[in-house]
């Protein structure tokens, strides 16, 4: 499951919940490309909170959304993944864009770096 | 505690999560921490994610098969296919390398797979398939630990 949502300055927030493998990957890639295409987004905080499980699909799906937004140079974030999401995104040098903070602090933390561009 | 199972499936991605869940139930006796199990799953996932896609092409009708054994703390699984098979083992097992990256496999399976488990081995002969073998051991601890 994936809620995506796009709050008003343009950061779009997937919330993901179950398990996140390849099948399930395939099923959320394109909402979230169609999201970030069609909704002048500039950044992307990921929600793994509740998100059960995951494996290197997770890695595509975050590094893939990355490609998306790179034409406007968009930040991503990964808020409170476990323990062994930590490890798997660390593996793929994703690890210095996680967070353990609220929604409202990586919010702050994205508005504060654009508002400085 | 001593055990042992096999389980096929079609191959088909669906499928993946079927095998994750299997394969908890048959580990559960073995009480592992929540990061443990989680560890397990991803190799699981991992190695049926890889006969699916990358030996069967996602066919839904060629068998994966997962064979496992629970010894005293040791889990020895096999995951094995019979299709396409690896054209060069020590690339594919590199960091970051994919045959599939317009899938957006991110070709970081193998090195998950090596990370998490404690001996991981693997024999691909083109076109008759890949046996992907590994081994993982579960501590056994106390309630005190657990609570952690």
């Amino acid at each position: 499951m994936a809620k995506i949502e796009i709050i008003d300055n343009g950061i779009l927030i997937a919330t993901l919940r179950g398990e996140l493998d390849n099948h399930k990957a395939n099923q959320i890639r394109s909402d979230i490309s169609a999201a970030i295409f069609t909704g002048q987004v500039r950044a992307v905080i990921w929600d793994l909170e509740g998100l059960g499980f995951m494996d290197s699909a997770g890695i595509g799906l975050v590094l893939g959304r990355m490609r998306d937004l790179s034409p406007s140079g968009g930040e991503t974030l990964i808020l409170n993944p476990s323990a062994t999401m930590k490890k798997i995104f660390g593996f793929s040098g994703l690890g210095e864009n996680i967070r353990y903070c609220t929604i409202e602090e990586a919010i702050g933390e994205i508005g504060g770096v654009v508002h400085e561009q | 505690m001593n055990n042992e199972m096999t389980l096929s499936f079609v191959a088909i991605e669906e499928n993946e999560a079927l095998a994750r869940m299997a394969m908890t139930c048959f580990i559960t006796p073995l009480d592992p921490t929540i990061e443990e199990i989680s560890e397990f799953k991803t190799i699981v996932s991992e190695a049926v994610t890889n006969a699916i896609l990358h030996g069967y092409e996602n066919d839904g009708k060629s068998l994966v098969k997962i064979h496992a054994k629970i010894d005293d703390h040791t889990v020895s699984m096999t995951v094995s296919d019979e299709g396409a098979g690896i054209d060069d083992l020590a690339r594919a097992m590199e960091p970051m390398y994919t045959s599939k990256p317009h899938m957006e496999r991110s070709g970081m399976g193998f090195t998950i797979m090596e990370s998490f488990s404690d001996s991981l081995s693997v024999e691909s002969v083109i076109g008759s398939g890949t046996v992907v073998k590994f081994e993982k051991k579960f501590s056994p601890i106390t309630e005190t630990s657990r609570m952690r």
